[in-house]
């Protein structure tokens, strides 16, 4: 009678535990319907303002109220989003378009559904007391015999070479300055033109020398007709075929926070957003960064937010055809996807 | 009083009173650093004139730490270490090393003075080491080595040589010649003898120290050994007779 | 021993290049991410010449600031061997200047010295300058009684003396450490270049990064390696005949 009440209560004790196990499962599997489904978004640089829009799209919400859930990663000279969305740590990144041509040119299957910059950023800063002229063209023939920073390897090298050649001047003629991270010769000026992000150093430079009562200038090639589109966010051909959904909400909320942030009335909120995540800018930096980013991205009243600048990328393209940056034509129509 | 030749060296005169080579410890106390135990308590000893004395005593009694106060390379000890017509005192001991990048040759002359070449020549002579004065250190037996420390040392300028198993690992026959050629040899040094072998110590030495534990008090007995200028001439009565003083004293 | 060090490098290199073409292939990843064969021969080919006068313009640089490196390791190895003010301040010293990465210093020397062969060459030298030295320090302030009671006792100690007894003594660690610190030296005008510099391998690299060039750094790791493994081999031998010398 005692075993019997014994074997009674062990079998009470294994059901309890059996409809435990199931109902914790089904409640973890009732917590995974619920949840936003994560994806990640890797940035082409660190947090400044040339990323103002990813980070205020993130803050207040964009991705949410498309319905889904974005990691937003810090970018860096060692990061490099397109290898990272092939190797499945990333769904979404930002990348240059040189970067994007060179790597479907060797095969990556990655996609364009986002231009970010309208106007190249990269520009050269100049002193404008040393530096004058009256139309690009003077300024073209003035670069002569002047030293002319370049980063070896780098967009500007493509971009200033593609200017030399387009306007006849020979490298012989210009004294080229390879670029380190300091802009120490600039500043003893040592160089004439150097490399800058105008929307980013560009601002901290002029500030600089704006105190050592020294006006500087930028000098845009997009003026002389040298058009090379600059970052831009791809995600991966299976992503885009296979999970059109989540690519558009992703695109969408991306886009609506760009638009917010550098929409005039939203700038205090946009400055907030850039001092809780570039703790190491003055904030009259940042507002002077964000105003010179707002032109970058939206440079006319009928500029739409992240549309691609097809004919740019053609010229960019080119460009890197020309300097046998790649060898073949790589068919821009199967990787640019625009709204 | 009428002194010999060779003792008007380790006599001196001074205001008519004869001052005669002597070290002297007195009333010495000393511990390890970071040790209770006491390796001397009030120890007291003396060898007075020059010869071969020995030290002797079971070994961790203190017989190298002795020997390295005496050489005043060791401090930190109570009491006091007085010594007469004694300037010079050298320790030499048998873990010593030559530098390696000479011959042995090279090492001694390189250290000895201008002087000293004869000397060298029978030094190495007498201690059997001439076939080897152009092998480095490491090439040698351990008893040679000893051997070529040694005579490094006898090459200096001393007033006192302390032997400490300066012979370790050399045969009794050769020992017994090298201890009578130094006494033949410098018959106006002092030498302060370290080691185990009784026997020896009794035979050739003039001054024996004993050393005891520090629990006995006192802590040294002194005997008298035969001293003997050869290896054969002894009796081997009086040998015994000294050993057996030193198994006592110990 | 040159055929031995070779070939274990072409092992060890063709197995690290053998597991890049497995991942690329089992994971289907283009040719921007890992270049397949081809490519890699391809640019091996048309960048091998370039490389190997970049390769060599490092490691001349090396050598020289491994040698001056080795230099004054000794001469402050000497002055800090006692264990007095002065020694353990140069021990201090270069322990805290050995904890800051060279990357956050060396754009601090390009601001001052420029960017050209000083600046590479001081980059060097301080990379391998450093742990060379608390080696050297370590071992010529490490006395060795047995040899150095004698002299000691009989007062013909001096300082030359004393650093040939203890560097003689100690000469097998001594050519260790100067073998290891040939490659710290390598490394360092390596970093020196990528950072800033506008000639050698490591600007070579740096510029094929810009353009995700990975054969490009595939061939200049190849060469680096090959260089490397010489300039070693050349330390070894040196090394050994030093060693051969001593214990005749």
């Amino acid at each position: 009678m005692k075993d019997e009440n014994r074997g009674q209560g062990t079998w009470k004790s294994i059901k309890t535990i059996v409809w435990l196990g199931v109902w914790l499962f089904l409640l973890g599997r009732t917590g995974d319907c619920g949840e936003l489904t994560p994806v990640t978004y890797r940035l082409k640089w660190l947090f400044n303002t040339s990323v103002v829009g990813d980070l205020y799209a993130d803050v207040h919400g964009a991705f949410a109220r498309q319905g889904i859930k974005v990691v937003v990663k810090e970018g860096g000279p060692e990061r490099d989003s397109i290898k990272e969305i092939e190797l499945g740590y990333a769904q979404f990144g930002v990348a240059s378009a040189d970067q994007v041509i060179r790597a479907v040119a060797k095969g990556s299957p990655i996609v364009v559904i986002a231009q970010l910059f309208q106007v190249n950023p990269l520009q050269w800063v100049y002193r404008t007391d040393t530096l004058s002229f009256d139309s690009p063209a003077a300024m073209i023939s003035f670069v002569r015999g002047k030293t002319l920073g370049l980063t070896y390897g780098g967009n500007d090298e493509t971009i200033m070479r593609t200017l030399l050649t387009k306007f006849g001047i020979s490298e012989a003629s210009v004294n080229v300055y390879s670029v380190r991270y300091d802009y120490t010769p600039f500043y003893e000026g040592k160089v004439d033109l150097w490399p800058v992000y105008v929307n980013a150093q560009g601002i901290v430079i002029q500030n600089k020398l704006e105190k050592a009562k020294e006006r500087v200038s930028f000098f845009n090639p997009d003026e002389l007709g040298v058009r090379f589109v600059a970052n831009s966010v791809v995600t991966s051909q299976k992503m885009f075929s296979e999970q059109p959904d989540i690519v558009n909400k992703f695109r969408k909320g991306l886009i609506e926070g760009w638009q917010d942030a550098v929409a005039l009335e939203n700038n205090e909120k946009a400055v907030s957003v850039l001092q809780q995540f570039d703790k190491d800018t003055p904030v009259e930096i940042i507002r002077r960064q964000l105003a010179a980013t707002r032109g970058l991205i939206k440079p006319g009243p009928e500029s739409a937010v992240g549309s691609i600048d097809i004919p740019a990328w053609k010229q960019t393209e080119q460009i890197m055809l020309d300097q046998k940056l790649i060898s073949v034509p790589i068919h821009l129509d199967n990787v640019l996807k625009p709204f | 009083m009428k002194l010999k030749k060779r003792q008007i060296c380790w006599f001196s005169n001074i205001d008519g009173y004869l001052i005669v080579m002597q070290i002297e410890c007195h009333d010495i106390s000393y511990q390890y650093p970071q040790t209770d135990a006491h390796v001397f308590e009030h120890l007291s000893c003396q060898v007075t004139g020059p010869g071969f004395h020995a030290l002797f005593g079971q070994s961790g009694l203190g017989k190298t730490t002795l020997a390295r106060m005496i050489a005043g390379e060791l401090t930190g000890y109570s009491g006091q270490i007085q010594s007469r017509q004694i300037a010079e005192v050298l320790y030499a001991h048998n873990m010593e090393r030559f530098p390696g990048w000479a011959g042995i040759g090279d090492m001694m002359a390189s250290t000895m003075q201008a002087s000293g070449h004869d000397m060298l020549n029978e030094l190495v002579n007498a201690f059997g080491i001439q076939p080897v004065m152009n092998a480095r250190f490491s090439q040698l037996s351990l008893g040679q080595k000893n051997r070529a420390n040694l005579i490094r040392y006898l090459l200096q300028k001393f007033d006192l040589l302390i032997m400490d198993e300066s012979l370790a690992n050399v045969d009794e026959t050769t020992r017994g010649r090298i201890i009578i050629t130094l006494k033949t040899l410098f018959p106006e040094k002092c030498f302060l003898y370290i080691s185990h072998n009784m026997m020896e110590i009794a035979k050739f030495c003039n001054q024996i120290v004993v050393l005891r534990s520090p629990c006995k008090h006192p802590q040294t007995s002194m005997i008298s050994g035969q001293n003997l200028m050869t290896e054969n001439n002894f009796v081997m009565k009086d040998l015994e007779q000294t050993m057996l003083e030193i198994v006592h004293a110990s | 021993m040159l055929h031995r060090r070779i070939q274990q490098f072409f092992l060890v290199y063709f197995l690290g290049l053998l597991s890049l073409l497995l991942v690329k292939y089992l994971l289907n990843l283009s040719d921007y991410v890992i270049p397949g064969p081809v490519e890699i021969w391809q640019t091996c080919k048309s960048v091998f010449a370039r490389y190997v006068f970049n390769v060599l313009d490092t490691l001349w640089i090396a050598v020289v600031g491994h040698i001056i490196s080795i230099i004054l390791a000794f001469m402050v190895g000497i002055l800090g061997r006692h264990n007095s003010w002065i020694g353990s301040l140069i021990k201090a010293t270069a322990y805290s200047i050995q904890a800051y990465p060279i990357v956050a210093v060396a754009p601090i020397i390009f601001i001052l010295l420029g960017d050209g062969l000083i600046t590479r060459l001081l980059i060097a030298v301080m990379i391998c300058y450093f742990p060379l030295l608390l080696s050297v320090i370590g071992i010529l302030s490490e006395p060795v009684d047995s040899i150095e009671h004698f002299y000691v006792s009989t007062k013909r100690m001096n300082w030359r003396l004393q650093v040939r007894i203890r560097a003689y003594e100690n000469i097998n660690k001594l050519t260790t450490v100067i073998a290891g610190s040939a490659t710290m030296a390598v490394v360092g005008t390596i970093i020196a270049e990528f950072i800033a510099a506008d000639a050698g391998i490591g600007y070579s690299i740096r510029t094929a990064l810009y353009q995700s060039d990975l054969s490009k750094i595939l061939t200049a790791l190849f060469l680096i390696g090959i260089g490397t493994s010489l300039y070693l081999t050349g330390l070894e031998w040196v090394g050994n005949v030093i060693q051969r010398k001593c214990q005749i």
